[in-house]
């Protein structure tokens, strides 16, 4: 048999080098020998996700390999959530993300996700051209800290001020911080609008969020 | 070898599609974006508000896709046409997707608005995508970067079957009296691939197909090539820029149309960049090796 150590570092492994079969085995075996399934999500799954991230911050990863990499991490939290009870939430805040309306450029939004889910973070994804009710019912009907949106494209991004005064109609802007990004977004376009922040990169807005939620 | 370097897009150019280039026009939309005759209007209306020394089509990056089976949004007077939901779920059913009928649907509608601009004494840059660009319709990124890292010759079909109906366009472009044909595959990009696999698409795809683009070039045609494209020839040492001396100091797609006939691909600028300036007046031909 082997031993807790070796099949989280498997696990771990599995994600870092994009094992999105093999990984549904070592859950497997993982769950046979009788081992703790969140401890294996965590310290297994997740530890690879992270050892992909600092990679890609190291700028040796790039969006193709954190994306496969995540897939792989899916792949074994899905079987893993077969042998989960249903458990207290021990995520350090709630996430909304979506790209605006008009716009379907989601690879930076799937990355912001990745990033915030090994981060810790509970992650509600509403997909690429989203429109402003969609977001703003979510806050509406579900207990959320924080709501991202992203646009690539400069005829979108007024979407995103759109959502924010919809909010202030509904009297729900001081229930949700919101973050925004994109690359023609800017810190100046963020202020100009109402946001309470924008990042540049996926890693800056995980520490970001962090700081929103008192859990930096 | 060199390193492929990344073109930063500016977002400061063209304004695209907005209300107040729609407005006054009389047209519905999206009816506007799927018939010749609103695409004329709209993009003669667009080349004016920017100030352009040309006309562009269409003005999405679906075309080519939706000829293919994709689903399309066709969006409204604030937004354009864009993928609506994915059709794929694995690389092998791209395999299976049907040919581009050049003959009908929107892509033949855009095909006749060329040819109708030209009449009117137009110049016309087609803006033809590349295979991730086209791929971003039909299928979720993450299957196409599983594909290149675990099925690599699956991909390089994959590319080689989208390829050929892009030369296919690229030629019937020239049918319908286009003289400027312009190549992006922006989602393809360094900064979104990484340096290795965008090495891996240079090698196997984006060279040999410029190649053949190459070969449709004549004295009527000029192909632009986005920077990102461009520089990531440079990059792999597959390409040259050479410097050809320009009447006088002129805008980039002035330089793009006096260029027709005597350069094979431009591609030192992104053409939406309508303000760039050349002010020493000279023209980078981008020559493949």
């Amino acid at each position: 048999m082997q031993t807790k150590e070796e099949l989280l570092q498997r696990l771990s492994d599995c994600v870092f080098e994009m094992e999105d079969e093999e990984v549904v085995d070592v859950v497997n075996a993982y769950i046979e020998c009788g081992y703790d399934p969140q401890e294996g999500m965590l310290q297994g799954l997740v530890d690879g996700m992270k050892r992909a991230s600092a990679m890609y911050e190291e700028g040796e990863y790039f969006v193709p390999e954190l994306i496969v990499c995540s897939d792989a991490m899916y792949a074994g939290i899905e079987e893993f959530q077969k042998y989960l009870p249903e458990t207290e939430d021990n995520s350090i805040g709630k996430v909304v993300i979506g790209v605006v309306e008009g716009d379907t450029h989601d690879i930076g939004k799937n990355l912001v996700r990745i990033m915030m889910e090994t981060g810790g973070f509970d992650v509600h994804d509403l997909g690429r051209d989203v429109p402003i009710d969609t977001f703003v019912d979510y806050v509406k009907n579900n207990e959320v800290d924080i709501l991202c949106m992203s646009s690539l494209m400069t005829t979108t991004m007024p979407g995103m001020s759109a959502v924010i005064e919809k909010l202030k109609a509904e009297g729900l802007r001081d229930k949700v911080k919101v973050m925004v990004g994109g690359a023609p977004v800017s810190p100046a376009f963020a202020e100009k609008i109402g946001a309470d922040g924008y990042t540049r990169s996926a890693i800056e807005a995980v520490e970001f969020a962090k700081k929103l939620v008192g859990a930096a | 070898m060199g390193e492929i370097k990344d073109f930063h897009c500016t977002y400061d150019n063209s304004v695209g599609m907005n209300e107040e280039v729609t407005k006054g026009l009389g047209l519905t939309f999206p009816d506007a974006y799927m018939h010749c005759d609103s695409m004329v209007k709209l993009s003669k209306a667009l080349k004016e508000h920017d100030g352009a020394s040309f006309c562009e089509l269409p003005f999405c990056h679906t075309v080519e896709a939706e000829a293919m089976g994709g689903i399309i949004n066709y969006g409204n007077a604030l937004t354009g046409p864009r993928a609506k939901e994915y059709i794929c779920t694995s690389v092998e059913e791209l395999l299976e997707l049907p040919e581009i009928d050049f003959s009908q649907g929107r892509i033949h509608e855009v095909l006749l608005a060329c040819k109708e601009l030209r009449k009117q004494g137009e110049h016309v840059v087609l803006q033809v995508s590349g295979p991730f660009t086209i791929l971003n319709v039909l299928i979720d990124a993450k299957y196409v970067f599983k594909g290149l890292r675990k099925k690599p010759d699956i991909m390089k079909e994959v590319f080689w079957k989208l390829g050929d109906q892009i030369l296919k366009f690229m030629e019937e472009a020239k049918k319908y009296d286009v003289d400027l044909i312009s190549y992006a595959d922006s989602s393809g990009g360094v900064n979104i691939l990484g340096p290795k696999m965008a090495e891996q698409v240079v090698e196997d795809f984006t060279y040999e197909f410029l190649k053949k683009a190459e070969a449709l070039v004549d004295d009527q045609t000029m192909i632009l090539l986005c920077p990102k494209t461009t520089f990531a020839l440079l990059g792999m040492e597959k390409a040259i820029l050479e410097d050809r001396k320009l009447f006088g100091p002129m805008s980039y797609g002035e330089g793009c149309i006096e260029m027709i006939g005597k350069a094979k691909f431009a591609g030192q600028m992104c053409i939406k960049n309508i303000g760039y300036q050349l002010e020493n007046a000279v023209f980078k031909e981008v020559r493949l090796k």
